[in-house]
C-alpha cells in the first residue's frame, strides 16, 4: 500500500467538496449544519468514510493481486470512528469558544466553524487509516 | 441558527481571491517550468520536448506540494479561525505536505545511494499527493474567503 493509492481519490473528493461549496454557497453549508443540528452528523460521516475506505483498500488490493489483510480491514474500520469521534469534541470547544467570545456575529462563524471542521474531519477520517498503515508497514519492514 | 446573509457569503466567481491563487499555482508552479525548459530548448537549437512526466520525474512535484502546504498553513495562522480550527487545518496541511515532500527524499535517496529507482513511480506518486495538496489547499482557500467575508459583516 502507498498513500499515492488513496490520495488521488481523496483529491477528487476534496474537489467535489470544494465545488459543492461553490456552486450551492447556501443550501450546502446549511444541510452540514442542519445535520450537526440533528446529530446525525458524524454517523453519517462515520458510515461515508469507512465505505470509502474500504472501497479504496480492496480496489487497491485487487489491483496489486494482494490479499486484503486482517489488521488492515480492522485499522480501516476502526480509525475513522476514532478519528471523528475526537474531532466532534473538538468540535464542540470549538463551539463553546466561539459563542463565549462575544464575538460579532457570532452565529454565522459558528456556521463557518462547522463547515471548515467538516471538511477538515473528512479528509483526516479517510487519508489517516492510509497513513497509519504505511507506517505499520514501513516498520514492518525494519523489523523483519 | 443558520444566519448568514446570502449576498455577502455567496461564492462571487469575479471576486474570488482564491481563482487568482490557482490560476497563479498552475502557472509558476506547472507551466513556468515546462515553457522555461522548452524555451531552454529552443535557445540551444535542441529538440528536447519533454513532457511534464519527464519534467518532474525525480519526484519534485512532492516538493512543490510541502511548499503549496506551507503557503496555505501560513494563510489559515492568519486568519480569525478559531485557534482549535487552525490547528486541526494546519496539522492535516502539514501532514499531507511531508508526505508529499518525502516522494522527493525517497527518490533522491534511491538515485543516491543506487537502490533500484523508478521515475515513473515517483512521478505518479508526487502527482497524486501533489494533487492531494493542490485540492485541500483550494477547499482551504475557499473556506477562508468565506470565513473573511463572515467576518467582514
Amino acid at each position: 500500500m502507498r498513500l499515492a493509492d488513496p490520495a488521488g481519490t481523496l483529491a477528487y473528493l476534496s474537489l467535489i467538496f470544494g465545488l459543492l461549496l461553490v456552486s450551492c454557497p447556501m443550501a450546502f453549508p446549511r444541510m452540514i449544519v442542519a445535520s450537526w443540528q440533528n446529530a446525525s452528523l458524524t454517523p453519517i460521516m462515520i458510515l461515508f468514510t469507512v465505505s470509502v475506505n474500504l472501497g479504496l483498500y480492496l480496489t487497491v488490493a485487487h489491483r496489486c493481486s494482494a490479499k486484503p489483510g486482517i489488521i488492515a480491514s480492522a485499522c480501516l474500520g476502526s480509525t475513522p470512528v476514532f478519528v471523528l469521534a475526537s474531532l466532534n469534541f473538538v468540535l464542540q470547544a470549538t463551539i463553546s469558544h466561539t459563542v463565549s467570545g462575544n464575538l460579532p456575529n457570532a452565529l454565522a462563524r459558528v456556521n463557518e466553524e462547522i463547515v471548515a471542521h467538516t471538511y477538515f474531519a473528512l479528509i483526516a477520517a479517510i487519508f489517516g487509516p492510509f497513513l497509519l498503515i504505511r507506517l505499520g508497514q514501513q516498520l514492518h519492514k525494519h523489523d523483519s | 441558527m443558520f444566519a448568514l446573509d446570502i449576498q455577502a457569503v455567496n461564492a462571487d466567481w469575479t471576486s474570488a481571491k482564491w481563482l487568482l491563487w490557482i490560476a497563479l499555482y498552475l502557472s509558476f508552479g506547472l507551466l513556468a517550468p515546462w515553457a522555461m525548459t522548452r524555451a531552454w530548448a529552443h535557445q540551444h537549437q535542441s529538440a528536447l520536448r519533454p513532457r511534464l512526466s519527464q519534467i518532474f520525474q525525480n519526484g519534485e512535484l512532492g516538493l512543490v506540494g510541502l511548499m503549496l502546504a506551507i503557503s496555505v498553513i501560513w494563510d489559515l495562522q492568519k486568519s480569525e479561525y478559531n485557534s482549535y480550527t487552525v490547528a486541526l487545518g494546519s496539522v492535516f496541511l502539514a501532514l499531507i505536505g511531508i508526505m508529499a515532500g518525502w516522494v522527493w527524499i525517497e527518490a533522491f535517496g534511491r538515485r543516491s545511494i543506487g537502490i533500484r529507482f523508478r521515475p515513473d513511480r515517483a512521478w505518479r506518486d508526487s502527482r497524486n499527493l501533489a494533487l492531494l495538496v493542490f485540492s485541500v489547499a483550494l477547499v482551504t482557500e475557499i473556506l477562508l474567503d468565506r470565513f473573511a467575508k463572515v467576518t467582514a459583516l
